[in-house]
C-alpha cells in the first residue's frame, strides 16, 4: 500500500495535466497519483489512459472541483493526501520531507510549505511567514496554506468528514479550519510548489474573486464561527476574528477590483465593488483607515528623506 | 476484503443502535458493519465500544446523515455499500442475496428489495413496500417519484460512486433518493422480489422527520429542477419533461392531502395544516379538486366511526 496519495482534479485541460502527472511523480518515494477527470468533454481521458503509473478515474457527470477531490480521497489507499491542481506543479522529493514531519509529530494533522506564485510578470514566494502549531484563529481570518501544498492524514477526514462539494473556490479553506480546529499543523518554511496565477483574462477560477469571496463571508457567518471552538471563544476573540476577516476580504477585493480595472474589465470590477456591501461598510472603514494610515506614513517618511536630502545639499 | 459493507449513520440513539447492529451481523456472511457516529453528545460512543467487530468511526463535528454516509463509503473496504438507518433493521440473509444478484449482473447499478413496515415498537403493520420486480432502466420512475424505495433495501456497487459523485450534503432527507437518481441515470437497476429490510414507520407524535414531511417534500420538488439538468434530462423532449413535472407534483401534492388526512386523526394540527397549505400552494386546482375531497372525507368519516366503536 502506497504512503502518499496525490489527487490530482482535472476538468478539460489535457495540455496541462502532463506536466502535472510528472512533478507529482517525482515529488516523493512511495506515492500513487490519482487522476479525477470531472467530465471533461475533449481529449483528458486518452491522454490521461496513456499516461503510465497513475490510478485515473473518470466521472461521468460534473462534480466541480471539490466534488472530484472527495472522489479521489475515496479510490485512495494512501496514509497520507495530497491535493494538486492540473496547473500546479510538485517540486520534487518535497513530499518525502513534509511525510517526515507528520510522523515525527504524531498529534499535528496537516503540514503545509510556501508555493511559488507565478504570475504572468512576476514570481513571489506566498506565505511569507509560515504561522504554525495552534492556528485555528489565524486561518478563520486568511487562508495561508496554498491548496497544493498541504499534506494530511487520512485519519482528519475520519473525523472531520470529506469536502464540502458546495464550496467551489473555497472547499480547501473550508477543509483546513475543520482540521486546525482539532489539529496541530506544522509549517515547512520553504517552497514546495509551484501555484501558477491566473489572470482575470484567462478567465480561470479566480474571475470570480467576488463570488468565491461572497461565499467566503456566508462560510464564516454560517459555519466556521459556529465551530464548537469558537462558539466556547469569548465574545471579542470572534470579533476580532471578523473584523480582522472582513478586513482581508475588503482588501482582497479592491485589489482584484483594480486588478480588474487595470485589464479594462468594467463588469468584473463593478461586481467586486458590489460584493464589498457583503463584507460590511464596517470593514471597508477600516480598510480605508489603515491604507490611508500607511500612506500618511509613507509621504511622511518621503517628506522626512527630503528633508534630509535637502540638508545633504 | 469483505464482500460488502452496511454503513449505519447514527446520532443520539444509543437505545435503538444495538438492535439495527444485531440485524446488520446477520444479514450476510462476510459483511463490514461500519457505524458512522455522526458527533453524537450521549453515550452513544460507549455503547458503539462494546460491539465486537464493527468499524467506529466517530466524526468529531456534524455533519449531516449524507456527509455522515460518505465518511461510512471513504471507511468501507468492500465493492457493495448499503446503507442503514439506526432505527432500521436488515433482515438476515438479505445481503447476501443481493450480493449475488450484483456478481451475476455486473452491469447493474445497485439491487433493491421489498420492504416491510412497522410499528414505532417494531412490530410489523402488515403492509409491504416493494417497486415491480425486474431488471431494467428505473431512471424516469426514480426522477418521477414513481418508484417506492428507501436506502434501507438498496445494495449499491461502490464503483458507481466514482462516477456519479458521492452524496449531496446539502440535501436533508432527500440524498438518498439523489443518489439513486443519479445513478440510475447510468445503470440498470434490479428489483428482487423478497424482502430484505424493515422499515420503522415514523408516528405522527414521534417528530422523527413526518413533521417536516411537507417541507421535505417540497425540497424534493426544489432539487428535481437541479436533476432536470442531467444530460438524460435534458436530451429527452420538452413534453416529456413537462408530463415528469406534472405528474411528480401531483403525486407530492396527493400525498400530502392524504398524509394530512392520517395527521389529523392523531390530532397533529400544525403538521397536518403545514401539509395541505403546500398541496394548494403545489396545485389548488388538484388539492380542491372533488375526489380529493370525498376521499379526505372518507378518511376522516372511517376515523371517527373506529374511535366511536372504541369508546
Amino acid at each position: 500500500m502506497p504512503l502518499t496519495s496525490i489527487i490530482i482534479a482535472t476538468h478539460c485541460r489535457p495540455h496541462l495535466l502532463g506536466r502535472a502527472v510528472e512533478s507529482a511523480r517525482a515529488a516523493g518515494d512511495d506515492i500513487e497519483v490519482i487522476v479525477v477527470d470531472d467530465a471533461s468533454m475533449d481529449q483528458t481521458e486518452s491522454v490521461a489512459r496513456a499516461l503510465p503509473d497513475i490510478k485515473y478515474v473518470r466521472l461521468e457527470r460534473n462534480q466541480r472541483v471539490a466534488g472530484a477531490r472527495n472522489i479521489g480521497l475515496l479510490v485512495s489507499s494512501g496514509e497520507y493526501v495530497t491535493f494538486l491542481d492540473d496547473d500546479d506543479l510538485r517540486l520534487p522529493l518535497t513530499l518525502n520531507e513534509q511525510v517526515r514531519f507528520l510522523r515525527a509529530n504524531p498529534d499535528a494533522g496537516l503540514v503545509y510549505g510556501q508555493a511559488i506564485v507565478r504570475d504572468r510578470s512576476s514570481e513571489r514566494v506566498y506565505p511569507l511567514d509560515c504561522p504554525q502549531g495552534d492556528v485555528f484563529w489565524q486561518l478563520l481570518t486568511e487562508n495561508f496554506i496554498p491548496c497544493g501544498s498541504a499534506v494530511f492524514r487520512r485519519s482528519c477526514v475520519d473525523r472531520i468528514g470529506m469536502l464540502d462539494s458546495y464550496l467551489a473556490g473555497i472547499d480547501d479553506w473550508d477543509l483546513w479550519v475543520r482540521i486546525a480546529e482539532l489539529h496541530q499543523v506544522i509549517a515547512l518554511p520553504k517552497p514546495v510548489m509551484v501555484w501558477q496565477r491566473s489572470s482575470p483574462v484567462s478567465a480561470q477560477g479566480t474571475s470570480q474573486g467576488a463570488y468565491i469571496v461572497s461565499r467566503a463571508v456566508r462560510q464564516f457567518k454560517s459555519s466556521w464561527i459556529k465551530l464548537p471552538r469558537a462558539v466556547a471563544a469569548p465574545r471579542h476573540r470572534k470579533q476580532f476574528a471578523w473584523n480582522r476577516f472582513s478586513e482581508n476580504m475588503a482588501s482582497h477585493l479592491v485589489w482584484e477590483a483594480m486588478r480588474s480595472l487595470n485589464h479594462y474589465n468594467v463588469g468584473q470590477a463593478t461586481r467586486n465593488v458590489s460584493t464589498l456591501a457583503q463584507v460590511g461598510p464596517l470593514a471597508v472603514l477600516r480598510l480605508a483607515k489603515k491604507t490611508g494610515r500607511s500612506l500618511i506614513h509613507r509621504t511622511q517618511g518621503r517628506r522626512n528623506n527630503d528633508l534630509n536630502s535637502g540638508r545633504c545639499v | 476484503m469483505p464482500r460488502a459493507s452496511i454503513i449505519i449513520p447514527t446520532f443520539n440513539r444509543p437505545h435503538l443502535l444495538p438492535r439495527a447492529v444485531q440485524s446488520a451481523r446477520a444479514a450476510g456472511k462476510d459483511v463490514e458493519i461500519i457505524v458512522v457516529d455522526d458527533a453524537s453528545v450521549d453515550e452513544t460512543s460507549a455503547v458503539c465500544g462494546k460491539f465486537a467487530g464493527i468499524k467506529y468511526i466517530r466524526l468529531e463535528r456534524n455533519q449531516g446523515v449524507a456527509g455522515a454516509r460518505n465518511a461510512g463509503i471513504f471507511a468501507s473496504r468492500s465493492d457493495y455499500i448499503a446503507f442503514l438507518d439506526d432505527d432500521d433493521l436488515r433482515l438476515p440473509g438479505s445481503i447476501d442475496l443481493q450480493s449475488d444478484a450484483l456478481d451475476v449482473n455486473t452491469d447493474v447499478g445497485f439491487v433493491c428489495g421489498a420492504m416491510l413496515m412497522a410499528n414505532q415498537d417494531y412490530s410489523l403493520s402488515g403492509e409491504r413496500s416493494a417497486p415491480p420486480a425486474g431488471k431494467g432502466d428505473r431512471f424516469w420512475e426514480l426522477l418521477q417519484l414513481d418508484f417506492p424505495v428507501m436506502p434501507l433495501c438498496v445494495l449499491i456497487r461502490k464503483e458507481c460512486f466514482a462516477r456519479v459523485g458521492l452524496l449531496n450534503s446539502r440535501l436533508r432527507g432527500i440524498d438518498d433518493w439523489d443518489i439513486l437518481v443519479r445513478i440510475a441515470e447510468l445503470y440498470p437497476a434490479m428489483v428482487l422480489e423478497d424482502a430484505v429490510g424493515i422499515y420503522r414507520c415514523p408516528s405522527p407524535c414521534s417528530g422523527q422527520g413526518s413533521s417536516s414531511q411537507a417541507s421535505q417534500l417540497y425540497q424534493v420538488l426544489a432539487h428535481q429542477r437541479q436533476l432536470f439538468r442531467l444530460p438524460r434530462v435534458t436530451s429527452a423532449t420538452s413534453s416529456q419533461r413537462k408530463s415528469v413535472r406534472r405528474k411528480t407534483v401531483n403525486r407530492v401534492a396527493d400525498t400530502l392531502l392524504w398524509n394530512a388526512a392520517g395527521l389529523l386523526r392523531a390530532k397533529a394540527f400544525d403538521s397536518a395544516a403545514a401539509n395541505i397549505f403546500t398541496a394548494l400552494r403545489l396545485n389548488p386546482l388538484r388539492a380542491l379538486r372533488p375526489r380529493a375531497l370525498m376521499k379526505l372525507e372518507q378518511i376522516l368519516v372511517t376515523a371517527r366511526r373506529e374511535s366511536l366503536i372504541k369508546q
